[in-house]
């Protein structure tokens, strides 16, 4: 985006500005552009959820407005814009006023290290990955501030749980994700994506293999395993349907937004959609390639980069539509498994969440962490390393080895768990009807 | 660029400051802890400007997303509000320590620093990136590996001595019932409560 403004500021209408101001006017125009697009996505959003819930449940859903009801959110935000503000007497003005901000910012800056397509990202940190979970974990103390502010059981309780379920689930993501920065080497987001050519190995594992932009990390058992754990602790993390207990609206009103109308309510639903929808963005584009697909790989080659000054304009073009229709493709489809498994499953009880984020998905990702660093040893490492015996085996084979350790790794590990915790389970369930027997048969 | 740097630089240390001196000004313990918070958010924006990207993600990460929530919670648990118990008798004694403590921290600081160095010329070339994850993961496995066991085990002691008390809380507390379990419950003890009754009224009557 810079060297455009450079490119029409100094050079075509010569007016020399310094370096600067062009990279502020940089970015600035993304900033604005990734403003305008944070709300849209939410508004489709919301529509897409509704029409593929009610086919789930046999309903029709919104389709009055507009054709097919696509202008279903417009009216929505007409309604939620002209609702009556109101805030609790006994509420905490400021705190109540400024908690939706501190809930919806963190979710806008995260956009900051997302890629949508080849070389279209808006700051290639080298610490992107860390810098989306930080930035992530801010909104906890907005939802914190909510329930606190209302001075309200109901929004006090949801906010403890709310910050209880980010909290605990923060870890099997960060730790899942661990293992996949143990393989490339790298925080940074970009790389994660360019690490992922090839097809169905990556072709920094085996330089061989032909880039169709299909080595997926979703291919490899580490990566399968970190994705399962991830999507899990995904779902909590944006208090999707089996972790919804937060907002149990069956149980405690709506959690921290009870004392909300208008567009502070507004804003906790757009910083929730958007969140959603930045989780499912991080899943395709850490295991499933973002943007990389068959194609994209070839016309960027050709297109005006850094690496290739003299290629051709119409590349970019081409190859920034098709990877960001890959991207979005893939984004949208796990949007839908999140609105699937809301059909599908029901709500958790608050211990059973707690039991299952550290009793079951924290081992198996620390365990996956270590098939992470096997897996490393043996495609990567040499005579140097303390690993001899690797040395004579073509690339190809090395990997083969490496795949097959790590899923008999990951494997066993998971049954192992597995069967542990569903003993503890069984067991806690016998002690507790033990207790409730013991009690109901008082005299 | 320099003169934008010093801008924001000046509004981030007026950020911190501000947010600092409102965290002990303010009479609402929830609210010093927000203030607290801003001021950890601005301590982080103030590495970025140094250009040092993990430091500040990690100061992110552990003081606004941990420690802060941390703070709320304790609060929030352990008392509802703290109004007049605010200022003591002794505050002169606490400003005096205080001010001693700021001082012996700051007074070597401010004799041994060389103020005015001329900024470093020559081939700039890539200027080595400050305190990057690679460095510092090096630096925990090599130079400050005793320090980096130590710390982690800390830790480790910190967990089990949590998970210690959980338990005994636990083995004192029930399962909370559900309302179809009470109401169970209720008609049980309802029931032989009227049993009792009754046994104690044909009793009355055969007397």
């Amino acid at each position: 985006m810079q060297d455009v403004v450079n490119q029409v500021i100094n050079t075509t209408f010569g007016w020399n500005w310094p370096s600067w101001a062009i990279a502020l006017i940089g970015y600035l125009i993304v900033a604005v552009i990734l403003f305008a697009i944070a709300p849209f996505q939410m508004l489709f959003l919301t529509l897409y959820e509704r029409r593929a819930i009610a086919r789930m449940q046999d309903r029709v859903g919104p389709n009055r407005v507009g054709p097919e009801g696509i202008f279903q959110p417009l009216a929505d935000g007409v309604k939620i814009f002209t609702k009556e503000d109101i805030v609790p007497d006994a509420a905490d003005h400021w705190v109540h006023f400024i908690a939706p901000c501190v809930v919806v910012a963190p979710t806008m800056f995260m956009f900051v290290v997302l890629p949508w397509g080849p070389g279209m990202v808006p700051v290639d940190l080298n610490i992107g990955l860390l810098f989306f979970f930080a930035i992530s974990s801010v909104s906890a103390v907005g939802l914190l501030m909510a329930g606190w502010a209302s001075s309200n059981k109901f929004a006090l309780i949801g906010a403890m749980r709310a910050v209880a379920q980010m909290v605990s689930y923060e870890i099997p993501a960060v730790i899942s994700l661990l293992a996949l920065v143990l393989i490339t080497g790298s925080l940074s987001i970009v790389d994660m994506i360019s690490y992922q050519g090839g097809l169905f190995i990556s072709s920094r594992d085996v330089a061989s293999v032909p880039d169709w932009g299909l080595g997926w990390f979703i291919f490899t058992p580490v990566g399968f395993l970190a994705f399962v754990a991830f999507f899990i602790a995904a779902l909590a993390e944006g208090e999707r349907t089996p972790f919804d207990i937060p907002e149990a609206d069956s149980e405690i009103v709506a959690g921290y937004m009870t004392e909300y109308s208008g567009m502070k309510f507004g804003l906790f639903y757009l910083a929730q959609y958007v969140l959603n929808f930045l989780l499912c963005a991080i899943t395709s584009v850490i295991f499933f390639g973002g943007w990389q697909g068959p194609g994209v790989g070839w016309l960027y080659a050709q297109a005006i980069t850094p690496v290739n000054p003299q290629g051709g304009w119409v590349f970019n073009v081409l190859a920034g539509v098709l990877g960001v229709v890959y991207f979005l493709s893939k984004t949208y489809f796990f949007f839908f498994v999140m609105v699937w498994i809301r059909g599908a499953f029901a709500r958790l009880r608050i211990d059973q969440l707690m039991d299952f984020g550290w009793k079951f998905l924290i081992p198996l990702t620390l365990v996956n962490v270590i098939s992470a660093a096997v897996w490393v040893a043996l495609t990567k490492w040499g005579a140097a390393d303390g690993l001899a015996f690797v040395e004579g085996w073509s690339p190809l084979v090395r990997w083969a080895v490496a795949f097959v350790v790590t899923l008999a790794m990951n494997l066993g590990a998971y049954l192992y768990l597995a069967r542990i915790f569903a003993h503890s389970q069984a067991e806690r369930e016998r002690l507790d009807d033990e207790v409730l027997e013991s009690l109901i048969n008082v005299v | 660029m320099d003169l934008l740097i010093q801008i924001i630089f000046g509004l981030l240390s007026a950020l911190i400051i501000g947010a600092a001196m409102m965290v002990v000004t303010v009479r609402n313990v929830i609210h010093a802890a927000l203030w607290l918070i801003a001021s950890f958010f601005g301590v982080a924006a103030l590495y970025l400007t140094l250009e040092a990207e993990f430091i500040a993600v990690v100061q992110v990460l552990v003081y606004v997303g941990a420690i802060s929530i941390l703070v709320l919670f304790a609060i929030m648990l352990t008392r509802s509000s703290e109004g007049e118990r605010l200022l003591t008798q002794h505050w002169w004694a606490a400003a005096i320590i205080s001010l001693g403590l700021f001082g012996a921290v700051l007074l070597p600081t401010l004799v041994g620093h060389h103020w005015n160095l001329p900024l470093p010329t020559g081939p700039a070339g890539t200027p080595e990136s400050l305190a990057g994850v690679e460095e510092l993961g090096r630096g925990f496995v090599n130079e400050f590996l005793i320090q980096f066991e130590v710390a982690g085990i800390l830790l480790t002691v910190a967990l089990i001595g949590a998970i210690v008390i959980a338990f005994e809380e636990r083995s004192r507390r029930r399962r909370v019932l559900t309302l179809s379990e009470e109401h169970i419950l209720r008609q049980r003890q309802q029931a032989t409560a009227t049993a009792a009754q009754a046994a104690l009224v044909t009793a009355d009557a055969a007397d």
